[in-house]
């Protein structure tokens, strides 16, 4: 009856679990690669920074002669970079959540209708934030609007819309259709469905969903770079140019002088520990709002 | 869903949200015709293709061939992606299915942050160590001149960058194939291994290949980071050690500030309209490319 | 009892974390007989199944102790062949686990493991097993189409072709039949019943009904502890213990 190889013969077997252990040491080695690299980045980072990183870093304005390495800090960029991300976040908030709630309670899944919002929302997803630069600063001037905080976040929103419209659409697919029914049963109207029954149950995605979308603002350089101008004082007027923090690093680490090329490290650093805060934060406050969410 | 109809009280939001739900149509719609729009002044004096791959760049002259920098973006986006697939690949097959819990934990925090860290400051980790280690060991060794400012130092930069994006995503994806079904395999007798190479790549193909679309993409159009360590010289690059141009670093140096010379903005807008249309076009075709794979597996 | 068996479990305890779900099981498996496992669920039926074929070691947390002996080796000793042990048993899921690949390569895929790579072979091999499972006259038209394409009671019954080509000695089915229709049901309890002959079948259920249809000897599992073993006939007419009779007149659950 038994005819078949292998089972008797234990050098098969031997070639088999050898194929096996090479290839659980090549896996291991390059997980062992990627987190080398991944952790070096940090640490060299944070190193390079310590020596510029003072107190007057945060909360300071760069002085005069600062770009000759004088006394002063990047206080204008770490605002302004708040204020173009915080206007942008709630910019792309106003447009994505009326278009996700639409998207899924008044059009049929497979709808053309839903699939060409949905696609035009993966194709805003794809085009590089470059392009959006590109195009916000065309916006611009066809509005006779110079470099400023409102093109800024204008353009930082067009970023941050698909990452959050995505994020959310995701979170909503996911509510249990039963939920919805007994909703509905219960004599709502779709609307009141999708306000109070569904948009709190996707509440925690929410959160990580902005979360991660300031997170995209808040780094990214290309967007802000035709349209956001640079500023070394602190805006105060949506039409004034206004400072961000990757540009304060890019330029400084082009600079000449040593002590400058160091404050690019230390803001480097402080735009780190903003980003990891925005991660930190999306972790617990996703788990700590996940509270009322019916499973 | 068809059951429903829709009562009265609900004409009102959906007519109030629907406008919105048009927005994204509409915003590809703009940026696309913008940019055309801006670039139709050289499309009109010269064919696409004489444009395309015309390698003669001297703005001033009225020269406007956009082959380097399309060269360029390829070199970088391939290399980078070439680089990063296979390590990352086999770094989530370790994390799904051979690391301990322990490991997992100190790496999805990692993953985490790196995944949403500013190109910025890939591109200044670049400089301060890609490049240096490219120009000084890595181009010697391959008997190669080189600054350090190449295609190779912006490919490694650009992979590093790529790399937490498609683990997280890999490791999600592979974490879905149901144990059961692992299990099926492994009551055959296969090894561990062999569960992997013929059960579970199998049935997370799709969606490896999603989360390597999705680090492609990312990588296409980098620019701070990339143009921080690529050397932007307007060349047809010859090696991985040579420096290069992409387009969206053309982009960055260049753009909103080119108004004196004439043809050069619509040059530019040109490049952006390229990079546009290679973004969308790779994205219908991942598109195409899953449908026909659920539906042939479904 | 003086049934010959081959499988026998020693003293077994299997903790999950801190969670003791398998307390002391002690039990030989008679050779060429259905033995079904019974229980309400949660008390540990499908633990003791997949500590026969070391299952339990892809899940992290889980620890083992005591022996599960195979042929009088124990299965839990270092340096034991999981690869081979695994194969001497073949395992039914809950719900088919078909292989994302054609009908033919599912029944392949074991063989082809064992490194045999003759078509004529395996084309032998492939119908031999369908027609064991009844299911050749089904699918011998479309032998290349996806697996998944099947229905689902023609699913569970290529997992038992599937199984049966690696040559096992024991099949452990996990609730085969719970994810089928009836009729697909009656088909796969068919096929066990006409496999006894050759194989030792360990099942676990919840279905009382189907325990009497198929069961030579019932063990009855109550929180991870064995209440009682025994001949069908025995557990489940005149069972000894309370608990036992409370479950089987449906007290219990």
């Amino acid at each position: 009856m038994n005819n078949l190889p292998g089972g008797q013969n234990p050098g098969t077997l031997r070639k088999r679990l050898r194929v096996e252990s090479f290839f659980k040491v090549l896996m291991a080695a390059s997980a062992l690669l990627v987190l080398v690299g991944l952790v070096l980045i940090l640490a060299i980072i944070l190193w390079k920074s310590l020596p510029a990183l003072k107190l007057s870093m945060i909360i300071r304005n760069p002085g005069s002669g600062y770009y000759l390495g004088r006394e002063g800090g990047i206080l204008n960029a770490i605002l302004g970079s708040l204020q173009v991300v915080f206007g942008a976040t709630l910019l792309a908030l106003a447009i994505a959540l009326p278009a996700v709630v639409f998207l899924n309670s008044y059009l049929r899944r497979k709808s053309w209708l839903a699939e060409l919002i949905r696609f035009s929302l993966d194709v805003l997803w794809g085009i590089p934030s470059i392009v959006y630069g590109a195009f916000g600063f065309l916006v611009m001037i066809t509005f006779h609007l110079r470099a400023s905080l409102l093109a800024g976040l204008i353009t930082v929103a067009m970023v941050e819309l698909p990452i959050l419209s995505r994020a959310l659409d995701e979170t909503i697919k996911l509510v249990p259709p039963d939920l919805k029914e007994t909703t509905y049963s219960l004599g709502a109207s779709r609307w009141q469905t999708a306000t109070r029954v569904v948009l709190r149950q996707t509440f925690p995605g929410l959160v990580t969903g902005v979360l991660m979308a300031m997170g995209r603002g808040l780094g990214d350089a290309a967007a802000v770079l035709f349209t956001a101008g640079y500023t070394d004082k602190i805006t105060t007027s949506l039409l004034q140019p206004v400072a961000t923090l990757p540009l304060a690093i890019f330029f400084q680490l082009n600079s000449p002088f040593p002590e400058v090329q160091q404050r690019a490290f230390a803001s480097a650093a402080i735009l780190t520990i903003l980003i990891l805060l925005i991660s930190l934060a999306s972790r617990s406050l996703s788990r700590r709002l996940s509270r009322h969410k019916i499973r | 869903m068809a059951i429903y109809r829709l009562s009265r009280k609900d004409r009102g939001p959906e007519l109030a949200t629907a406008p919105f739900a048009f927005f994204p149509i509409a915003l590809t719609a703009v940026i696309f015709l913008a940019l055309l729009i801006k670039s139709w002044p050289l499309l009109s004096l010269k064919s696409l293709s004489s444009l395309i791959f015309s390698t003669t760049w001297l703005p001033s002259r009225g020269h406007f061939g956009l082959w380097p920098f399309v060269l360029g973006t390829l070199w970088v986006t391939i290399t980078a992606f070439l680089l990063a697939v296979p390590v990352s690949i086999l770094t989530s097959l370790y994390l799904s299915e051979y690391a301990p819990a322990r490991v997992r934990r100190v790496f999805q925090p990692v993953l985490d942050l790196l995944a949403g860290l500013p190109s910025v400051i890939y591109g200044m980790w670049g400089v301060l160590v890609v490049v240096p280690l490219v120009g000084k060991y890595l181009a010697p060794v391959f008997g190669h001149q080189s600054s350090g400012y190449s295609i190779l130092a912006a490919s490694l930069v650009l992979a590093l960058m790529i790399l937490p994006t498609i683990i997280s995503v890999s490791v999600e994806v592979l974490n879905s194939v149901p144990l059961a079904l692992k299990e099926a395999a492994l009551s055959l007798g296969a090894t561990r291994f062999e569960v992997i190479r013929y059960v579970v790549m199998k049935k997370s193909f799709p969606g490896i290949l999603a989360a390597c679309g999705l680090g492609l993409s990312r990588a296409f159009g980098e620019t701070i980071a990339v143009l921080m360590v690529v050397g932007n010289v307007p060349v047809i690059p010859r090696s991985l050690f040579s420096p290069a141009y992409p387009l969206p670093a053309l982009l960055a140096n260049n753009y909103g500030e080119m108004m004196s010379i004439p043809g050069y903005e619509s040059a530019l807008n040109l490049a952006a309209l390229l990079l546009l249309v290679i973004v969308v076009g790779f994205s219908l075709l991942a598109r195409w490319y899953l449908v026909r794979i659920s539906r042939r597996s479904g | 009892m003086n049934q010959p068996s081959r499988l026998r479990v020693e003293n077994l305890n299997v903790f999950y974390g801190q969670n003791q779900v398998l307390k002391n099981i002690s039990l030989a498996l008679p050779d060429n007989r259905i033995t079904v496992i019974i229980g309400p669920s949660g008390c540990g039926k499908t633990t003791l199944l997949k500590s026969l074929n070391r299952l339990l070691d892809e899940q992290e947390g889980v620890r083992v102790e005591g022996r599960v002996l195979l042929d009088g080796q124990d299965i839990y000793q270092p340096g034991a062949d999981i690869t081979l042990i695994r194969k001497r048993m073949g395992l039914l899921s809950q719900k088919p686990q078909v292989l994302p690949m054609s009908i033919y390569d599912n029944v392949a895929f074991g063989p082809r493991l064992l490194g045999l790579r003759d078509r004529r072979v395996l084309d032998g091999l492939v119908e031999k097993y369908l027609r064991l499972a009844g299911l050749w006259d089904e699918v011998k038209n479309r032998l290349q189409e996806p697996a998944a394409r099947l229905s689902i009671g023609q699913q569970q019954r290529l997992c038992l072709a599937r199984g049966l080509a690696v040559e096992p000695e024991v099949i452990l089915g996990d609730e085969p039949t719970s994810a089928l229709d009836p009729q697909s049901s009656r088909n796969v309890e068919t096929q066990l019943l006409s496999l006894k002959e050759n194989y030792t079948i360990v099942l676990v259920t919840h279905i009382l009904r189907q325990a009497k249809r198929l069961a030579d000897y019932v063990a009855f599992l109550y929180f991870g502890e064995l209440i009682e073993f025994g001949p069908a006939s025995e557990v489940l007419v005149s069972p000894r213990d309370s608990r036992t009779r409370a479950y089987i007149t449906g007290e219990i659950s």
